[in-house]
């Protein structure tokens, strides 16, 4: 199984979106914003933002991590300046996913979600809902089929 | 001699063709914007209207409580209220309102408020439409012939260069009966593209989705009305979702409803 699964972080520490995958063979399986993830969630923004505050530390300010591998499976990271993180999880042989990132942002978060009308970009739409206190997530039909579209296929892959 | 020759072979290229040669040119040479810009732009007409209506609300019903209160005073004193009300408005500063809010706020306001918000959006159109004519003649564009404009001609004039330079595309298809009665069909009106809601396709979402329709109606209304088509003829424009024919390709992302413009122009002779 080549990727695990996706997560989008907000400014707001809250999760806004979750996709895992169970089974290799097929790639519409699994959980899609589950309710059962949000300690999950919690748990991987945690490690994130902690690796990230070490980096900058030992570093200039503006270092930023790409990628953490344990002995597992390995997590990459784009940070955007306006907050938000999309992270996907991977096995080990993937060595460098910045530019399927890049894709998901690009092509992905800014025209279903960004230039979406009828949607939010702002997912914490009151201050008792930042924090990593929201529960809102991106539902939006086009946003999740173009994820699975482009991610599916990745799933199977050796 | 030499100079000659290639002078004369010259004359040989297609009137036309030079003329359309000339006009590209010219296009490259215009400034451009980014189509994203433009697009969310126009794509915010719409929680705009919303929110000028709710300033306009507010402000009315504060006045005619003040109104109330001032009606047994003697007219010195009005005119002294009179300033107050006008500090009074001075539009405050709102709480700020994200945009989908007043897209579901319109979805929910009553038959009146939505009229007036419509209004305005056609409005909007209009506006923009009566000034884009001008625009596009004064662009030199060999493909227009102004001077034998019927209104078939008007139409066509709107399928394709008012679309190509509105949205970047023309109407997929023209349908008329030559009695002044107009199909306009547009499969992919590109500035609602990429709209969607929570979960599958619903009424909620083709409703939300509606006013975003008022505008392109508005400006065909201001295009005809500026090539002559208003006061004694009667131009009506409706629009209303198509389903997409079966036999057109369609991207997988895309609106899953095709907008069908109804135009009638009656003449009253």
């Amino acid at each position: 199984m080549a990727i695990y699964s996706f997560w989008i972080f907000d400014r707001h520490c809250n999760c806004i979106f979750d996709r895992e995958w169970t089974l290799k063979a097929d790639s519409s399986s699994g959980t899609t914003n589950s309710k059962q993830n949000e300690d999950t969630a919690k748990l991987i923004y945690g490690m994130i933002y902690s690796l990230q505050s070490i980096s900058r530390r030992i570093s200039s300010s503006t270092n930023s991590v790409k990628t953490i591998s344990t002995g597992k499976y390995r997590i990459h990271l784009l940070p955007t300046t306006t907050g938000i993180w999309f992270v996907l999880f991977s096995d080990l042989k993937q060595q460098d996913l910045s530019q399927v990132l890049q894709y998901l942002y690009g092509e992905i978060y800014v025209r279903y979600v960004a230039r979406n009308m009828l949607s939010p970009v702002d997912f914490a739409e009151s201050t008792n809902e930042t924090r990593g206190q929201g529960f809102r997530k991106i539902n939006n039909r086009n946003f999740i089929r173009a994820v699975d579209r482009f991610l599916g296929p990745m799933v199977s892959q050796l | 001699m030499e100079g000659n020759n290639k002078s004369g072979s010259e004359p040989q290229l297609d009137e036309h063709t030079k003329l359309q040669h000339q006009f590209k040119l010219f296009q490259e040479s215009l400034p451009k914007v980014s189509i994203v810009a433009y697009q969310l732009l126009l794509n915010e007409l719409v929680p705009l209207s919303v929110s000028i209506e709710n300033n306009i609300q507010d402000m009315t019903s504060s006045i005619e409580v003040s109104d109330e209160d001032t009606s047994t005073e003697t007219e010195t004193e009005t005119e002294c209220e009179l300033s107050e009300q006008l500090e009074r408005m001075k539009i405050e500063e709102a709480a700020l309102q994200p945009s989908h809010k007043l897209i579901q706020e319109l979805y929910e306001a009553n038959d009146s408020k939505r009229d007036h918000i419509y209004e305005r959006l056609s409005q909007i159109g209009f506006q923009i439409g009566s000034k884009l004519t001008e625009l596009l003649i004064y662009n030199n564009n060999p493909n227009l012939h102004f001077e034998s404009m019927d209104l078939l001609a008007v139409m066509k004039f709107i399928c394709r260069d008012v679309w190509k330079q509105l949205f970047g595309k023309q109407i997929d298809n023209l349908k008329t009966n030559h009695r002044g009665t107009f199909y306009l069909f547009d499969y992919d009106y590109q500035p609602i593209q990429d709209f969607s809601l929570d979960g599958e396709i619903s009424e909620k979402e083709l409703q939300m989705v509606e006013p975003y329709l008022e505008i392109p109606c508005g400006i065909i209304k201001g295009i005809l009305a500026s090539l002559g088509f208003k006061g004694d003829d009667q131009v009506d424009v409706t629009v209303s979702f198509v389903d997409i024919p079966k036999d057109r390709v369609v991207s997988p992302n895309q609106f899953s409803k095709g907008i069908n413009f109804n135009v009638q122009v009656t003449r009253t002779e």
